[in-house]
């Protein structure tokens, strides 16, 4: 696949998907805003940070994931049939295809969690860089299982939903909870774990949604149209 | 040597036989149409024509390729009419032009230029048919692919496709 192909499935998917991302920010901003970041007062170093790191990952891991979710959901077979048939009739590979279409939401998630980001920032409850980069991890993870129910039907379908949603729900727990002795070295182990883990899924996830890509069939045979 | 070769193509859809035994060849210059029974049965026949979906048994040939394991190469020899028209206040014509171009990696300038002569030839035909066409025949393919055209639009078709092959298929009133 060469770059300018590559470049012109991202834009132009980007482009088609303009209204959804824009109120996906905007919906991350309000969110970002009004998310509380309070905790009571503890005096344990320890289960302070495990308090704040359950508080403050809560919002970004939970809701960015969600929208990622959405955004894939959004490149499903029906909704853009212009850009399905053009893509689906080009001389391109299915893993190349996969690849192609899975960077658009992964970039308006991306642009989602920094607006998210960014609103915290301003509320003046800034969260710490590690914190953006692990539910960075937690939402490209769970949108690119995501894109595996665009291509599936009835129960597999339900099942890739069911998976992005163990997917947060174990990037989360990794996160906050990695280090079961709440040893020092707790952030470490919680960032490495789920770093590690939602690269893992991450990579089955596009590898499995290129796999069901190639073998997916879009006409519905109820209406004998795709 | 046929540009398209299908024998005993078969297509079943989630335990629905859309197409059964389909066999047809379509050589250079051709014009074939397959009247089929379902608007399920046309589109299932063309797309295993244009290598975007595989028969579940028989075989599909696009040149001297086997769309099973080289749709990839089979793509580049067709171009594909979907039944649907584009949705026109989601592209305009430059647009889909330049996307098309980049998909086939056809050079900008030239693809612009084929695409406005193809478009007068087209001179007529409703614009949303008429760019899906044009998008098709940029990338100068063997043979065209139609999935249910508009029976009115024949004679434009043939015009703006010149000596490439072209194969439809039609359904009820259409046909």
């Amino acid at each position: 696949m060469t770059r300018r192909a590559l470049r012109a499935i991202v834009t132009t998917r980007l482009w088609a998907e303009r209204r959804a991302i824009l109120f996906a920010c905007a919906t991350a901003a309000i969110v970002g805003f009004i998310q509380p970041h309070g905790i009571a007062a503890i005096t344990d170093p320890l289960t302070a940070d495990v308090a704040t790191r359950s508080v403050w990952l809560a919002g970004p891991m939970f809701f960015c994931s969600a929208i990622g979710v959405a955004l894939a959901l959004a490149q499903g077979p029906g909704r853009r049939g212009y850009l399905d048939s053009g893509e689906r009739s080009a001389p391109l590979f299915g893993r190349e295809l996969a690849r192609a279409k899975a960077i658009a939401p992964s970039i308006a998630a991306t642009l989602t969690a920094l607006v998210y980001w960014f609103a915290q920032y301003l509320s003046g409850f800034a969260a710490p860089p590690t914190f953006f980069v692990l539910a960075l991890a937690c939402v490209y993870a769970t949108t690119l299982v995501a894109l595996n129910a665009t291509v599936y039907r009835g129960g597999k379908r339900a099942l890739a939903l069911g998976l992005c949603a163990g997917t947060v729900a174990a990037a989360y727990a990794l996160s906050v909870y990695a280090d079961p002795l709440q040893t020092q070295r707790g952030d470490a182990i919680g960032v490495a774990t789920e770093l590690a883990f939602c690269a893992i899924v991450g990579f089955l996830g596009l590898r499995q949604y290129g796999e069901g890509l190639a073998h997916f069939d879009p006409i519905d045979p109820s209406t004998g149209s795709g | 040597m046929p540009i398209l070769r299908m024998r005993d193509a078969s297509y079943v859809s989630h335990g629905v036989t859309l197409a059964s035994r389909v066999t047809l060849d379509v050589n250079p210059g051709d014009r074939v149409t397959l009247r089929a029974a379902s608007a399920g049965e046309a589109e299932a026949v063309a797309m295993m024509a244009a290598a975007l979906i595989h028969p579940s048994s028989g075989s599909v040939e696009i040149g001297e390729y086997d769309s099973r394991v080289q749709a990839a190469h089979c793509k580049r020899l067709v171009g594909f009419v979907p039944h649907d028209p584009l949705p026109l206040r989601e592209m305009g014509f430059d647009r889909y032009i330049q996307y098309r171009a980049a998909l086939w990696d056809i050079d900008s300038q030239r693809a612009r230029a084929v695409a406005n002569v193809l478009l007068e030839r087209l001179r007529g035909m409703h614009e949303a048919f008429a760019y899906p066409l044009v998008g098709a025949l940029v990338a100068n393919p063997a043979m065209l692919v139609l999935d249910r055209p508009q029976p009115t639009d024949r004679e434009a078709i043939a015009a703006a496709a010149g000596p490439c092959a072209i194969f439809e298929t039609q359904f009820g009133t259409e046909a």
